[in-house]
């Protein structure tokens, strides 16, 4: 780890009476820099954040934050939840009902024994960032969702803590403000120079909104990269599948050459693809492959095979075409609409994965 | 949640409160004579006496005629008109919703007076019966009209349970059902039934439950015919044998609880798997009701017929009998109307003591009683570790003993430790068993006000650098104010209503309009009981009508 880093987690496990929930997970977030914890419904993303946070409590492992330990299983060193000074944003925000705008933005602090005047100050800078200045005598059932997550955010960073956390924080807003909201939070997070761990279970809205991603499964870590290396670069079959649309095929394994892989599916088409598996031949594998990177053709050719299209479907900014072959049905994307018939789809070996 | 060291002073200060008069109750039960004579030795020679004595025998299987008979009329009609408020279009449902709780708020004491001055030999209704029809049907102080009584003002309790486990019921499983070709009587067999049964289940264990502790209604009707039920065969003992026969009664006590005590624990696991039912409620979209043509004024006619035999006679009844001077066949109503007996109640010091101290308790008692459930309710909150489980098991523990009984060990208690003796006959001894006796009621009600708190605003706040007593503070108990306002005024009527729990501990200075009434029944003062009876009801009353006007949910 460089001195770049702020927060590390090493080697955490979590369970919940006798089921574990963290199986050892490691991570560790650089300064200013914004990482997505991503996996699916119950994968343990919000354990992990919880834990981090001093909400949970593992059993291994350890939690430092810019050089402190704040957990450590085997010093017997964990510090309370509210003596790690981060700031958490939660799925529900959780505001104080009771207190106003500016009590729930204040309270941190008051905590803290700031003087009178200095919380004034200090609170609306925090507000006015936030684009909430003139909301600040409102109560948290007066505000719209949008502007219940900018107060909850301000509460998280009005006593600037060196890491925020942030659990779902899109969820809750609906499917139109959700995209706005992302840019605007990756826009604030970036221009505040804030060290981000923002949990979602939302591949597109990881990719848009953060530097790296760790995709947890089943309670510990999948895979980690860059956006980029997420999608393009999936070392496993639950990534591939996790992180975009795809045509999944099963089959057998026909030939190998080098990196490289034939798989005999089926549904009777035969594709060449990147080798992802040790699987000999003749043992089973699964073909992926992107539902962008498959091209409708009208003539046979290289690395294109014949199937028949029955549908097509108008999706606003393009068309989605539906195949069959075999048992299976396959996708592709297109910009006209086309009618039903015989078609040739191909299949370009690079964009293939074999697992 | 508080730190450690409150944490721990409020859990054992709690433990210290419930298991000392328990445990005083059964070491009394296995001794000689009073624990405080010093000839007292190790005996079971109690148990020996009453196991020998027939009317111990007579009790028993009286209780028991009376736990089974009650629960066998109040769960079938609780269930029938839960299933008709909740359910269905009947005219008046939301009117008639407060007027079937009002069993629940009166005094039991009261309410057998009650029945004793309207359905009496020459009762009211009674006396006008007979001038009607020549002759009355009727004993009411036969066991079979003690049952049919205790039967009848339970109902509320398990229309309680039931219609809120039927509320919980989503709507879409039983629409489910009916899309599937049920008809609504099928529905509400195959469907809603089976789903409210671990509630009525439940509730069937509680009304066999209270019916095994229940003292009021066989006092006052039971006696002229001396039937006699455990509590009032344990209240009898007092004056049985002339000296303090504490070891006697402490047996009898010690039966009880063998008996309570496991009822208690089954009903806590029953409630476990009621609710765990309730948890797989699906969403309720508003229900439509069922349409039940003609029938909704048969069944309107019914529960009006309920209410006026539960509730009408026996209240107008102490209503008249407080205004008149004397009553039997051939009185005329307007030649005995009269004011002399609250004239009589407000000139004696001790009936004003009574009131003051009813109102003292209700009031400020119940303030402080809230208070202490509240810390007790912090200490334990969210926080899933031994002690809390431990409080749990403290918290039910007191619902084992009737109230007769608590009352009986706090002043034991009170006897026995040397400085605590000079508050015996001070409020404060009344205060505490009404506190302890009615633990589980009020923890009930602060738990479920701090299950309302999400836990994420009280995380939030750890987060933010609040420690757990601060985000109490700051946090949890602001926001479950109106939680503490509706528990206050709960408390306030059952502090109001209560009556057997103040009976031993009755003294000059802690007299109570509860105790003082079942101490003057047995003198025969017919004319004051009445008064006091329509005072108590009237402070309850005021109590009803703050907690609706606050908008109190008066069950959950
Ligand atoms: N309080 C709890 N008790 C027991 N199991 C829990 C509790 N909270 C979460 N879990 C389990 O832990 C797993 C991970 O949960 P969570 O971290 O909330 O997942 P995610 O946020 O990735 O959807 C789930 O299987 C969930 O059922
Ligand atoms: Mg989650």
């Amino acid at each position: 780890m460089t001195d770049k880093t702020i927060l590390t987690v090493d080697n955490l496990a979590l369970s919940y009476g006798s089921n574990p929930i963290l199986k050892g997970v490691s991570m560790h977030l650089r300064r200013g820099e914004v990482v997505s914890l991503l996996g699916p419904s119950g994968s343990g993303k919000t354990t992990l954040l919880r834990a981090v946070a001093g909400l949970e409590q593992p059993h291994t492992g350890s939690v430092t934050i810019a050089g402190r330990a704040i957990y450590d299983a085997a010093a017997n060193v964990d510090i309370p939840a509210e003596k790690r000074e981060l700031g958490l944003v939660f799925q529900s925000y959780a505001l104080w009902p009771h207190k106003t705008v500016f009590d729930n933005v204040a309270y941190p602090l008051l905590l803290r024994k700031v003087a009178q005047n200095e919380i004034a100050q200090r609170v609306h800078k925090a507000l006015k960032n936030l684009g909430l200045d003139h909301l600040a005598e409102r109560y948290p059932h007066q505000l719209s969702g949008g502007q219940q997550q900018r107060v909850s955010i301000a509460r998280a960073l009005v006593y600037n803590p060196p890491v925020i956390l942030l659990d779902e924080p899109l969820s809750n807003l609906d499917a139109k403000m959700r995209e706005e909201a992302r840019a605007w939070l990756r826009n604030l997070i970036v221009e505040m120079q804030l060290s981000a761990l923002v949990v979602t279970h939302d591949q597109s809205e990881a990719m848009a909104m953060s530097d790296r991603i760790l995709l947890l499964n089943g309670g510990v870590i999948e895979q980690q990269g860059t956006p980029t290396e997420m999608y393009g670069q999936p070392q496993t079959y639950f990534v591939a599948d996790f992180m975009g649309s795809n045509n999944v095929m099963q089959g057998r394994i026909a030939d190998i050459r080098g990196g490289m892989a034939r798989i005999d599916l089926d549904n009777g088409l035969s594709v060449w693809g990147l080798r992802r598996t040790n699987a000999a031949i003749g043992q089973g594998a699964l073909a992926v492959v992107r539902v962008e990177q498959v091209q409708l053709a009208d003539t046979p050719g290289e690395n294109r095979t014949e199937v028949e299209l029955s549908t097509s479907m108008f999706l606003g900014d393009r068309y989605e075409y539906v195949f069959h072959a075999g048992k299976d049905l396959l996708r592709a994307w297109g910009k006209r609409h086309e009618d039903a018939g015989k078609r040739w789809l191909e299949f370009p070996p690079e964009a293939v994965w074999v697992f | 949640m508080l730190q450690t060291l409150p944490r721990r002073v409020v859990v054992a200060l709690l433990a210290l409160s419930v298991f000392f008069p328990i445990g005083l109750v059964l070491y009394q039960s296995v001794l000689s004579g009073p624990f405080f004579m010093p000839a007292t030795t190790l005996s079971l020679e109690s148990f020996v006496f009453i196991f020998e004595d027939p009317d111990f025998w007579s009790a028993t299987k009286n209780t028991f005629a009376i736990a089974i008979g009650m629960s066998l009329i109040a769960i079938p009609l609780g269930a029938i008109l839960a299933f008709i408020m909740v359910r269905t279009d009947l005219p008046g449902r939301r009117w008639l919703e407060t007027p079937i709780m009002i069993p629940i708020f009166v005094s039991p004491v009261v309410l057998a007076f009650g029945y004793v001055v309207s359905l009496g030999p020459v009762g009211f209704f009674s006396v006008w019966f007979q001038e009607l029809f020549g002759s009355v049907p009727w004993n009411i102080y036969s066991l079979a009209s003690i049952i049919v009584i205790a039967g009848l003002t339970h109902v509320p309790h398990v229309y309680l349970y039931s219609s809120s486990a039927l509320r919980n019921l989503g709507s879409d499983v039983e629409e489910a059902a009916r899309l599937s070709g049920a008809s609504p009587f099928r529905v509400a067999r195959d469907v809603s039934l089976p789903m409210v049964s671990p509630a009525l289940l439940y509730v069937g264990v509680l009304v066999f439950f209270l019916g095994f502790e229940i003292f009021g209604l066989p006092l006052v009707l039971g006696d002229p015919e001396g039937h006699l039920v455990l509590t009032t065969y344990l209240y009898k003992l007092t004056n049985k044998l002339g000296t303090p026969s504490y070891h006697l009664m402490a047996a009898v006590a010690t039966c009880i609880i063998a008996v309570t005590f496991p009822l208690v624990l089954l009903q806590r696991a029953l409630l476990k798997t009621a609710q765990r039912f309730v948890a797989m409620k699906g969403k309720s979209a508003r229900q439509r009701p069922l349409a039940l043509g003609v029938w909704r004024w048969v069944a309107f006619a019914l529960i009006l017929g309920w209410l006026f035999v539960t509730v009408i006679v026996p209240v107008s009844g102490i209503a008249l009998r407080s205004v008149v001077s004397s009553w039997g066949q051939g009185v005329k109503l307007l030649d005995v109307l009269t004011l002399d007996h609250f004239h009589a109640v407000f000139e004696e010091a001790t009936m004003i003591r009574a009131i003051v101290n009813s109102i003292l308790i209700g009031t400020l008692g119940g303030a402080l009683a809230v208070g202490g459930y509240l810390a007790i309710g912090l200490v334990t909150h969210r926080k899933n570790d031994g002690i809390t489980r431990f409080v749990d098991y403290v918290i039910l523990t007191p619902r084992a003993v009737p109230g007769l009984m608590a009352g009986l060990a706090v002043f034991w208690v009170f006897l026995f430790v040397p400085f605590l003796a000079p508050l015996r006959s001070t409020l404060f001894s009344v205060w505490f068993a009404y506190a302890v006796v009615w633990l589980a009621y009020g923890m009930r009600l602060i738990q479920s006000a701090l299950m309302q708190v999400g836990p994420e605003l009280e995380e939030a706040g750890r987060l933010v650098g609040a420690s757990r007593a601060r985000v109490s503070r700051d946090i949890t108990v602001p926001l479950i104010r109106n939680g503490l306002l509706g528990a206050w005024l709960l408390v306030f009527m059952i502090f109001e209503r209560e009556y057997s729990t103040g009976v031993y501990l009755l003294s000059p200075g802690t007299e109570v309009i509860g105790a003082q009434i079942v101490s003057l029944w047995a003198s025969g003062a017919v004319d004051v009981v009445a008064a006091l009876s329509l005072i108590n009801m009237a402070l309850v009353g005021i109590g009803l009508a703050v907690a609706l006007r606050f908008g109190v949910k008066l069950h959950d």
